[in-house]
């Protein structure tokens, strides 16, 4: 037996025996009678017109192509936020304006994906070249070659966060000093091992039933119903296992939708699983932003004002999320430190290359390193030590609850305990061996804004969707425990933290607790599904209020069995007992008496479920420093990464374990961009950076251990205490990891920085010093 | 395209396949024989999520055709554990939450199962044999763990 409480126990995974022994089932594993298989036609140029397509498909062959694709389709993708001035609001599923390499243009379906593919080589594609637009510079330029002709040039939209620029200036000319530096963030790919895929099976009755790897079933739904014109009630979309997501499988894209209207047309199963090269020319890019950022400051240390004018590169569409990344960035700008201005400006620029949307850390990464490499110059042009520089600057724990400038409220937490604490560690560490290589140390603070909503709040920012999660519990008549959830697990272990939650509420064992998730037929509703580190601060939320009034009517039924007081009943060890007796009945035999509305207390109604949708009082926010140590080897540029620490606060942890490998795979990733990551194009738009060799993310050698330790201050909102935490591991390690190369290498200067920091930049950087 | 008939042996169990020549090994496995837990991460040979066990050797499916693997003994993921005795691998990967979304998993654990088996030395299989493979949710970190606990786990079958 279990003892009780699990919630801060390391309790091994739920669900590793499947993918350990084979058994998992991804969607590329569903195997059903009479399905065809899909390749997407895409178009080979960056901008152009489609003005011919032509196929002669042999026997056994469907081709659907704009045309016929065209007659399906009743409305456009929509972008579920609006910014400032923005002008798109949704976009084209089929285009004969072709705007980025990969675009998709038709479909064939065949018995096999090998015929398939074979099929789409010989679709004839007649397209009349446009000039691309690539980079954003280029974009703005009044004569560029519009994107979208009818929305009056490539600057998509223009919106600001914080204070207004007189107030801002004012600040700035009282500042002792300012220092100022262009900081390009280069573009990245969030690669999930498994790419994306769908198998739509129209289903009798005229229902549409969809398999697919995303993060987010209810979403591709709403999705699919709003551009095929099916009722919602009428599509069932299933998650099955999915093998990562990081954002990318946020949002319903083009090639999927072709294939539901492929199975639609042709009435049978069809299943498209998208290969690496198409993963990495199509699915959803990240970041490509160019961050212009002014910090006024005082000669004693003193941080004054923070000014930050940013371009991001949306590439050939607006993502589902729009400007989000980049909004939300800005919002973040201003992090653990007391300003008396910031003022952040936004700019939106379409250009002919992938869409850029979500990716973990959602812009959050991006406020956290333009923000904490401008301390570091603020440290350095005062010849302060950059940890002292934080301290001196950091909003104090009886601060808190603290208005940022940009109006977002932090809730709780000591951020300074976490920076001298992560200083402590990474100075700790032994001595480098003296090999020739050059060393230096990097520190990044920041909060992470989680656990959003509330749903007014997203309203109030332009989002249109909802900032709440639901739950629905249910004891079997057996005893054993259903949990429903909108959030959707792709790897975050919520099969194993929310049973944690519901097994310490019902004081039942965690093996006989399942959670349902990911079909839109079973589970709540979620804007979501799993995404923005939300999981277990929202949706564990509302499973925590919906199981608390599961266990009020466990007790008050057990009650009447044991002919005592609801209030002294005592739930545990699947028993419900009277308080500091032996007289007790299980939690079965409860069940059983519900399921079977026997003999209930007036007013109870039978059955043993109990549902909540938890609509957050406010985000909530967790926060970390990130302090690593790098060796750079200065005559090739290759920088190693030897010493990693993270201290973090994510409020109540359920795992420690969950949590430690969240902070490792997050770590990982912003390592990755840091470094070596980066989604290339050439003058053409043409991708070069299609295969897995083209595109580098970390592996073993990449990553030393990490050493992390836990600060742990409930959130004074979620019920239960969770912070989230999902993306903070990326958040730090971007800017730690650019900090210390460039601490490593005093004596080159790094007034401005482009990312990744790959061998070749590093060695530029260093010899054009000399 | 004309087939060809391909004899596989998969986890001891003999197949006789009928397939087009240009199909890869692990399409073969996946789709033909049906043990889809040996997963396609880039079919570019770099991930190594396909890798399974080509007589005794960890090989990446995705870059064999099936037909070169004709009269070939394979061991797939699915075959690891042994009468429902899981490999040392397999129960330290579970202990020190070293897999997340699981689905580079199955080619990690074939590599690593292959190394233990050869005597591979343990700082070996956390560096030379771990990176052939990429994950994106772990960053490694517990991987390595796991690589510890199973190379200081008498059991297995080394």
């Amino acid at each position: 037996m279990n003892p009780l409480p699990l919630v801060g126990q390391r309790v091994p995974r739920v669900n590793d025996a499947a993918p350990l022994h084979g058994t998992g089932r991804y969607v590329d594993d569903i195997e059903l009678p009479h399905m065809l298989h899909a390749a997407i036609i895409r178009s080979p140029v960056a901008h152009g017109h489609l003005t011919g397509f032509a196929s002669a498909p042999p026997p056994g062959v469907t081709v659907l192509g704009p045309d016929e694709l065209a007659a399906h389709i009743h409305g456009q993708l929509p972008v579920l936020w609006t910014l400032g001035d923005q002008r798109q609001h949704e976009t084209p599923v089929v285009d004969e304006h072709l705007r980025y390499v990969g675009q998709p243009i038709g479909v064939v379906v065949a018995q096999s994906r090998y015929l398939a593919e074979d099929a789409a080589e010989m679709v004839e594609l007649t397209i009349e070249d446009l000039e691309p637009v690539v980079e954003m510079a280029h974009a703005l330029e009044p004569d560029a070659p519009a994107l979208y002709p009818d929305l009056g040039g490539n600057l998509l939209a223009t919106f600001d966060a914080g204070d207004t620029a007189e107030h801002t200036e004012a600040v700035f000319a009282a500042a002792d000093r300012v220092i100022a530096t262009t900081l390009r963030i280069g573009r990245v790919h969030g690669l999930s091992i498994e790419a994306r895929g769908i198998v739509a099976v129209p289903e009798p009755g005229g229902r549409l039933h969809i398999h697919t790897s995303t993060q987010t079933a209810h979403a591709v739904r709403d999705a699919v119903c709003e551009v095929l014109g099916f009722a919602q009630s009428d599509v069932r979309v299933i998650t099955p296992d999915v093998g990562g997501g990081f954002g990318l499988k946020d949002h319903l894209y083009e090639d999927e939708l072709m294939v539901a209207i492929a199975a639609l047309d042709l009435g049978q199963p069809v299943k498209w699983i998208e290969d690496r090269f198409e993963s990495l020319m199509t699915t959803t890019h990240a970041r490509d932003e160019i961050h212009d950022v002014e910090v006024a400051f005082d000669d004693d240390g003193t941080l004054k004002g923070m000014r930050v004018k940013a371009r991001r590169n949306v590439g050939a569409r607006l993502a589902v999320f729009g400007g989000g990344p980049l909004f939300t960035g800005l919002g973040m700008a201003p992090g653990p430190y007391k300003w008396e201005a910031v003022r952040c400006v936004g700019q939106l620029v379409a250009t002919n290359t992938m869409s850029t949307g979500a990716y973990r850390g959602f812009g959050q990464t991006q406020a956290a390193f333009i923000r904490e490499r401008a301390v570091d110059l603020v440290a350095e042009e005062l010849g302060h030590d950059p940890v002292e520089l934080r301290a001196q600057n950091m909003i104090r724990a009886d601060e808190l609850p603290y208005q940022m400038r940009t109006m977002i409220q932090f809730d709780n937490g000591d951020y300074e305990a976490a920076l001298r604490r992560a200083s402590a560690l990474i100075s700790e560490a032994a001595d480098p061996p003296e090999d020739g290589r050059v060393r230096g140390i990097g520190y990044c603070s920041y909060v992470q804004m989680a656990g959003i909503g509330p749903s007014t709040l997203n309203e109030f920012i332009g989002l249109s969707i909802g900032g709440f999660e639901s739950a629905a519990v249910r004891v079997e008549p057996d005893g054993s425990v259903r949990v429903a959830t909108g959030v959707s697990p792709h790897g975050q272990g919520l099969e194993t933290t929310i049973p944690q939650l519901v097994a310490d509420e019902l004081g039942v064992e965690l093996d006989t607790i399942q959670l349902i998730h990911g079909d839109t037929d079973t589970t709540p509703y979620s804007a979501y599904g799993t995404a923005a580190s939300r999981s277990l601060a929202v949706g564990g939320g509302a499973t925590v209020v919906a199981t608390r009034r599961l266990a009020e009517k466990i007790k008050t039924i057990a009650a009447e069995m044991l002919e005592a007081s609801p209030a002294d009943i005592e739930l545990g060890q699947g028993q419900a007992t009277v308080a500091g007796t032996n007289i007790g009945v299980s939690i079965a035999d409860v069940a059983r008496r519900a399921w079977q509305g026997f003999r209930l207390p007036e007013g109870i109604e039978p059955g043993l479920t109990a549902s909540h949708s938890y609509d957050p009082v406010s985000a909530t926010f967790s926060y970390a420093t990130h302090a690593c140590r790098v060796a750079v080897d200065t005559g090739t540029g290759e920088v190693t990464v030897e010493d990693y620490v993270v201290v973090h606060d994510c409020g109540t942890i359920v795992n420690p374990m969950i949590v430690e490998g969240q902070i490792h795979g997050g770590v990982a990733q912003g390592l990755g961009a840091a470094l070596m990551e980066e989604v290339m194009y050439d003058e053409q738009g043409q991708p070069q950076s299609s295969t897995m060799l083209d595109y580098h993310v970390p592996v073993s050698a990449s990553l030393p251990d990490i050493r992390i330790e836990h600060i742990e201050i409930p959130s004074p909102y979620t019920p239960g205490g969770m912070k989230g935490m999902g993306e903070g591991g990326t958040n730090g390690a971007f800017g730690a990891v650019v900090n210390a190369v460039c601490a490593a290498l005093p004596d080159v200067d790094w007034t401005n920085v482009t990312t990744p920091l790959s061998p070749q930049r590093v060695w530029e950087a260093i010899h054009a010093q000399s | 395209m004309t087939k060809r008939s391909v004899h596989l042996t998969v986890n001891g169990v003999d197949h006789n396949l009928d397939i087009e020549p240009r199909v890869l090994l692990s399409d073969a496995l996946r789709h033909d024989v049906g043990l889809t837990g040996t997963h396609v991460g880039c079919e570019q040979g770099a991930c190594g999520a396909c890798t399974v066990i080509v007589d005794g050797r960890a090989q990446r499916s995705c870059l064999v055709l099936a037909v070169q693997a004709d009269d070939a003994h394979i061991e797939t993921i699915e075959g690891v554990a042994t009468q429902g005795l899981d490999h040392a691998v397999q129960t330290s990967m579970h202990e020190q939450h070293g897999l997340q979304c699981g689905f580079c998993t199955p080619g990690i654990v074939m590599s690593l199962v292959a190394a233990h088996r050869a005597g591979v030395d343990v700082e070996t299989a956390k560096d030379t044999v771990l990176d052939g493979h990429l994950c994106r949710c772990t960053g490694y970190v517990n991987i390595r763990a796991a690589i510890d606990a199973a190379w200081s786990t008498a059991g297995g079958d080394t």
